[in-house]
């Protein structure tokens, strides 16, 4: 038979329609055992992405921190600003450090009263009781020690005051969210094996449903890949749509917890944009999805397909 | 065309369903299988089609020996080969319009060439009025009818009915049998399994007559 290419291509495109019509039509008429499945996939899938979600928000909260350690140096109160300018120059010079900024006392009032809501009472202050303040930033691959060491030296300088540098906190943060994230990548691995199990038992019941219409397929001379198709097209859907409803779940936690989140992040100077973090969701659950939906119907596929032959 | 060449087909347990069987169908020929149930008729069908491989001796088909064809092969064997039942095997789940296309489908026909062929199959059964109808719907003749159009609408080269009028009364089992005339005369090599002898002899076509698995 010859035919003409595109004709061919478009047979092809139809044959491919058709079964994904056919595979979505054959769901449709068991919606409640359909979305029945789908609910288990999605919440399956909801669990480890969820918890993804919400480390990559911490991530995002204290990451800001990790890449410009630094060091704020309490200048002592003689110290002006030309003076100050002059000791950040000559700062900058040192090898672990990025730039100085310096933060005027009178910067800092403006800015703590903003924050504390104690604007009245400093008002009554005759004088700025604040010191002016270096705050030296790092250059991001500086060892602890290094800061460390750096710190002890600002101390000794003449013109130091006092020295604030708290970094260990945030390494031990960060430490655990590593633990934590390493925990969620493997439970998440776990799941998506139970997504791939859960669809491919759900394909296996299909193919046994389906057993005659296999048989006289295989009568009419249809290839492997003909009577497989439609069974991967239904893995695929169940991942599909698995990974939407689970996208939809993470999205409703992220609004949840958006507020008491919002808060959080006004502490750490940040602000978080949870659709930002809802659309990275979406986008790492629907090829996962896809692709545990078809390894689980490739799975039941090659086990069950081949025990079936016209009798 | 179909050559049998000391062709037995020996079950796991040593049962027989043929046995050392050689004959030749011509090209275009059309012959009846008789003997009675479990003789062997299904057997030697199923082995043309290659539902069952033979255990012993050749059997070839346009020259080439299918005892041997991988298994990746048996699909595109099928395709040259028109498949009727005794029970039709039909979709009940799909139209008979869909049942009727399902050899074009799996061959990948192009939708506009499928409407066709399609349409012209099912006319020459007489059944074009019922394509969008369920088979279920049906009379017993009328989807045995449904079967043969399926087994026919790709235009293969041979037609295998195995006891295709067996639950038909005498005047449809003669209409279906007018049919298969019909198609022999425009070339399609056709073996049919029957033990309607009455039938057969009015016909006055070759007669393969099978006992226990041998020719007799």
């Amino acid at each position: 038979m010859r035919v003409a290419l595109s004709a061919r291509l478009s047979a092809w495109f139809d044959q491919h329609r058709r079964s994904a019509c056919r595979s979505y039509m054959e769901m449709r008429r068991r919606p409640l055992a359909t979305l029945m499945t789908l609910l288990v996939i999605g919440i399956t899938l909801a669990l480890p992405a969820s918890l993804l979600s919400l480390l990559k928000i911490s991530q995002t909260m204290t990451g800001g921190h990790q890449q410009t350690a630094s060091i704020s140096l309490f200048l002592k109160s003689g110290i002006v600003n030309e003076k100050a300018l002059r000791v950040a120059t000559d700062l900058e010079q040192r090898p672990q450090v990025d730039h100085v900024e310096l933060l005027t006392s009178a910067d800092a009032m403006e800015e703590f009263r903003g924050h504390s809501g104690f604007g009245d009472a400093l008002d009554a202050l005759d004088e700025n009781p604040l010191p002016n303040v270096l705050l030296i930033h790092l250059l991001p691959d500086s060892s602890s020690i290094e800061i460390r060491k750096l710190a002890t030296e600002l101390k000794e300088e003449s013109v130091t005051d006092s020295i604030g540098y708290d970094q260990g906190w945030i390494e031990r943060l960060q430490a655990i969210t590593q633990a934590i994230r390493r925990a969620v990548q493997a439970l998440g691995f776990g799941l998506g094996l139970a997504v791939m199990l859960i669809i491919g038992n759900t394909i296996r019941l299909e193919i046994m449903n389906r057993r005659e219409e296999i048989e006289v397929t295989r009568l009419v001379g249809g290839s492997d890949n003909f009577i497989r198709r439609p069974f991967l097209y239904i893995g695929l859907i169940y991942g599909l749509f698995g990974a939407l409803i689970a996208w939809l779940l993470v999205s409703i936690l992220l609004m949840l917890v958006s507020g008491p989140l919002g808060r959080l992040a006004e502490l750490y100077d940040t602000t978080i944009s949870l659709t930002a973090f809802s659309l990275h969701a979406l986008l790492l659950l629907i090829p996962i999805g896809i692709s545990f939906g078809l390894a689980g119907a490739w799975l039941a596929v090659s086990r069950h397909l081949s025990s079936i032959n016209p009798e | 065309m179909i050559h049998f060449e000391n062709v037995s087909k020996r079950f796991p347990g040593g049962h027989y369903g043929v046995s050392d069987i050689s004959l030749n169908i011509e090209n275009g020929a059309l012959a009846f299988i008789t003997g009675h149930s479990g003789a062997g008729k299904s057997t030697l069908l199923r082995l043309i089609a290659l539902l069952e491989r033979p255990t012993r001796g050749q059997l070839l088909i346009d020259g080439r020996n299918i005892g041997r064809l991988p298994e990746k092969e048996i699909p595109a064997h099928r395709r040259n080969i028109g498949l009727i039942f005794q029970d039709h095997r039909l979709l009940n789940d799909r139209s008979v319009f869909d049942n009727v296309a399902l050899p074009l489908h799996v061959q990948g026909f192009p939708v506009r060439e499928v409407g066709k062929r399609v349409r012209a199959s099912l006319d020459k059964v007489g059944l074009l009025k019922k394509e969008k109808v369920l088979p279920i719907t049906l009379s017993g003749g009328e989807q045995q009818r449904v079967g043969i159009a399926r087994a026919i609408v790709s235009r293969p080269p041979i037609l295998l009915a195995d006891e295709p009028t067996g639950n038909l009364d005498p005047e449809l089992s003669r209409e279906i049998m007018e049919l298969f005339l019909a198609f022999n005369q425009i070339g399609i090599t056709t073996l049919i399994a029957s033990h309607d002898l009455d039938l057969i002899n009015k016909l006055g076509r070759p007669v393969i007559n099978l006992h226990r698995g041998e020719l007799t």
